[in-house]
């Protein structure tokens, strides 16, 4: 299927390359969207159908687009690393950061007409909790949540067991979003999601069809947004309609043709097809979380030797690399935190890689000295053989392709034999349950770099596949996460990269996952959601007349 | 006759538990386990876990599990789908209209095309420009025909929308692309049925009677041809059932094809047993109604 689907996008992308030669029709002037205006329906074609559109069981970062409109959370990110008020207009942290207090902005409503309280805050975090509803929530982001109070009608206090800064992000995210009490008891598929469940945002989501498309309808009653929303009051649409295609090519063609205002997820073989049309225009922005990287596995050899680890990363020219498979439309990593998170470290830009030279005397010197007849080192007559595993139904942005020139790549400059091996989910699993595997690949999407941190490096992590066990990597995470103040977190996540990319080698970091968004210039408005980086809500969008 | 029916009915009844039992050994032989499916590359921990397997019993044998959706599902029920969270019979329902009505359409033009073809196509250049074009849709991938015709009709010319099931403008694209190769094959088999037939003693009587060659044809040649034919059309049906794999990506369109990719890459096991047993019954159905077909074309094999 793989094979089949990329042999789809090539030849896709080739025969549409050859029709746009062919067309040769004179666009007209480009027109600027102007100043906002209300009213008009919007059609907006995306790559991903969510799975769910339960906010709480949210797990696309593609969906999440489609989240906003018609939910909303206590508090929202500012893009600075901080949070604005949202459904809450302010909070308290306890001294001993184990309390935090939240008033609610008053008289706001859910579209199904039940009033939004300390009371619906309590009843969602009490489902979230709920057996078999939400476990992978229950367990990450509230494991440090000990009881939901409601004080007052508009007060909230949330007691933790720990001090965990991490719960302002998780009442920022989709899973952190409020719905409707009373439709979260009467949704017959509950855990599904679509109109049954109601929330308080700018849209309401009134039809979904599986494989097709959801429709949202304006919600006039809507005067609630955030500080940085870009205005206020109602929706500027009237409605929006989102469609799913998923071949990127179909994508392109159906905006060129005008049948839709607007898509998302544009390759860079199909971005000469946006930047040639003077009526389109294109954005991209990076995503939040952590950078898509390599991780090394240190349970057993050869990775269990720094050296072996450092010489991987001297092995490879990056930049190369990523040209050859993205163009030149991505962006390099240099830590395991996004480019554009607060936390991020610049200083360890340009401190390693793409010194073979390095990579060959680090080699010789951690004992790969001979080489066999197929060019590979060995030792003690072993190959060095590095196995990366990729999931197939997981793979995405050519990650498959990626991986192919990393493994040429380290080949050719210091005899490292990259196997990658492209599976099916459950031999993925199992072969990361057995230890079978040298190199293990991720990019985590959370708002809050910390989190994905703490799922990746912490001894007891849930996604910890670098087998790291370091009380002092432990204590830097603790320590990053008990404090509120942003310039303190920093350090300490400074610390911590240096320590991870710098010291011990643990991981590779590539490229910053990115998203883009090509428009008819007609439409205004259009964006990235601060912090997150992906594709924003439709509530800024408007439609030029 | 009673008997003959019986026969028939148990045969399909027998065919749908294999097709079913053949899925779940082959989902139960795969690498890794259902909660691995669930837990996909997101968070994993114990207790994460449990709370997986509690949800969906899956602490229970196998066997027992095996026995227990087969009981269900004679009851109708087909569980639920892991990945979304819906009963299977509304996953499976909603998108199983889109890909009957895609198929039916597909076939259809097909058939009318491949009978034009063959029945007017005649002279012998007109044949052989006929016979090399259906060779070429043939071993055209279809999604190439797919992607030609949107860009061409959709992207360029815009008589068309490129997504969605909206009404019977959207319908035509597609059908068309899956129709094609159908058309060429059905055609080169009727047109080789015509010829033989053609040959036969009866046809040469016929002439010797005055009748014309056109009349010759489709009264008298025409029937002996659809013999075959209509063997490959029950064969197409399986065909055009894979084929929306691909075309409703490629097009947008809800249906089936959609909802297995996800449900096969996603180990989602309530989805693919239904889908296969649906298409196990679709492939039953079509064999019975070949069957009939043959006795109402040809009077002999009604005799026997």
């Amino acid at each position: 299927m793989r094979r089949i689907r990329v042999t789809v996008a090539s030849l896709v992308a080739t025969s549409l390359l050859v029709l746009a030669g062919c067309s040769a029709e004179s666009s007209g002037s480009a027109a600027d969207a102007g100043k906002p205006v209300s009213g008009g329906s919007l059609t907006w074609a995306v790559e991903t159908e969510p799975i769910t559109f339960n906010p709480h069981l949210y797990a696309q970062a593609k969906a999440r687009l489609l989240v906003w409109n018609s939910f909303e959370a206590l508090l929202t990110h500012d893009d600075k690393g901080g949070y604005l008020p949202w459904l809450a207009t302010g909070y308290e942290v306890s001294a001993d950061g184990k309390t935090y207090t939240f008033t609610l902005r008053t008289g706001v409503t859910f579209s199904d007409g039940t009033t939004f309280d300390a009371a619906a805050v309590k009843a969602n975090v009490d489902q979230l909790r709920a057996d078999g509803y939400a476990p992978a929530v229950a367990a990450v982001q509230l494991k440090n949540l000990a009881t939901v109070e409601a004080k007052d009608a508009s007060t909230v206090v949330f007691h933790l067991t720990e001090p965990d800064v991490l719960i302002l992000d998780f009442l920022s995210s989709p899973q952190g979003a409020q719905v409707s009490p009373a439709s979260l008891k009467a949704a017959k598929n509950l855990k599904a999601g679509g109109p049954e469940l109601a929330g308080t945002g700018p849209f309401i989501l009134d039809s979904y069809t599986p494989g097709q498309q959801v429709h949202f309808k304006k919600n006039p009653a809507y005067d609630w947004a955030p500080a940085n929303a870009g205005h206020t009051g109602p929706a500027y649409l009237d409605e929006i309609t989102y469609r799913f295609l998923k071949e990127s090519s179909v994508r392109v063609g159906a905006l060129t043709s005008g049948q839709v205002q607007v898509i998302e997820g544009v390759p860079a073989t199909d971005e000469s097809l946006i930047s040639a049309s003077p009526n389109l225009s294109l954005q991209r922005g990076l995503n939040s979380g952590s950078a898509y990287s390599y991780y090394f596995n240190t349970a057993h050899a050869p990775f269990d030797d720094v050296r072996v680890r450092q010489a991987f990363r001297e092995a490879l020219d990056v930049p190369a690399v990523l040209d050859g498979v993205y163009r030149t439309t991505a962006t390099r990593a240099w830590s395991v935190i996004g480019p554009t998170s607060p936390f991020y470290d610049k200083t360890l830009e340009g401190t390693y890689s793409g010194d073979a030279a390095t990579a060959n005397t680090l080699l010789d010197a951690a004992g790969w000295a001979t080489k066999d007849p197929e060019g590979f080192r060995t030792k003690d007559g072993k190959r060095l053989t590095v196995r990366l595993v990729q999931s197939a139904p997981f793979v995405r942005d050519r990650r498959d392709v990626l991986a192919q020139a990393i493994q040429a790549a380290v080949k050719q400059s210091a005899g490292i034999d990259l196997q990658v091996q492209l599976v099916d989910q459950g031999t993925a699993t199992k072969a990361l349950a057995d230890g079978e595997y040298e190199v293990f690949d991720n990019s985590r999407a959370d708002t809050d770099a910390g989190a994905a941190l703490n799922l990746l490096l912490y001894s007891t992590g849930a996604i910890n596949r670098t087998g790291v066990k370091n009380p002092d990597l432990d204590k830097l995470l603790d320590d990053a996460v008990a404090t509120t103040d942003v310039a303190k977190r920093t350090a300490t996540y400074r610390a911590l990269q240096k320590l991870v990319i710098t010291d011990q080698a643990l991981v590779f970091p590539l490229y910053a996952p990115q998203d883009q968004i090509a428009a008819a210039k007609t439409v205004g408005g259009v964006g990235f959601e601060p912090t997150a980086g992906v594709p924003g809500s439709a509530y800024r969008l408007w439609l030029s007349k | 006759m009673t008997r003959a029916i019986l026969r028939r009915v148990g045969a399909g009844v027998l065919v749908l538990w294999a097709a079913a039992t053949a899925a779940y050994l082959a989902l139960l032989a795969a690498p890794g386990d259902t909660v691995d499916a669930i837990i996909g590359d997101g968070a994993d921990s114990p207790l994460i876990r449990s709370q997986i397997i509690q949800e969906w019993h899956l602490d229970r044998p196998a066997v027992v599990q095996y026995v227990d959706f087969l009981a269900r599902a004679v009851q109708g029920d087909l569980g639920r789908s892991y990945l979304l969270q819906r009963p299977v019979a509304e996953v499976i329902g909603g998108q199983l209209g889109p890909t009957l009505q895609l198929a039916a359409t597909a076939a259809g033009f097909g058939i009318v095309l491949a009978l034009v073809l063959a029945v007017v196509a005649r002279r012998p250049w007109v044949r052989r420009l006929s016979s090399t074009t259906e060779l070429v849709l043939v071993s055209t991938p279809p999604f190439l025909i797919g992607i030609v015709l949107l860009s061409l009709f959709s992207f360029r010319l815009g008589w068309f929308p490129v997504s969605g099931a909206q009404g019977a403008a959207a319908l035509v694209l597609p059908a068309i692309t899956m129709g094609l190769p159908i058309a060429g094959t059905l055609a080169q088999v009727l047109r080789d049925g015509l010829d033989r037939a053609l040959d036969e003693p009866f046809a040469v009587t016929a002439r010797a009677r005055g009748l014309r060659e056109s009349a010759v044809l489709v009264r008298h040649a025409l029937k002996h041809a659809l013999l075959p034919t209509v063997t490959m059309l029950g064969w197409s049906f399986g065909v055009l059932i894979g084929g929306t794999v691909i075309i409703e990506q490629v097009f947008g369109r809800p249906g089936l094809g959609q909802v297995t990719v996800q449900a096969v890459n996603a180990s989602d096991l309530p989805v693919v047993l239904a889908v296969v047993i649906l298409a196990a019954a679709v492939f039953v159905v079509v064999n019975t109604l070949t069957d009939l077909a043959y006795l109402v074309i040809d009077p002999r094999l009604r005799r026997s």
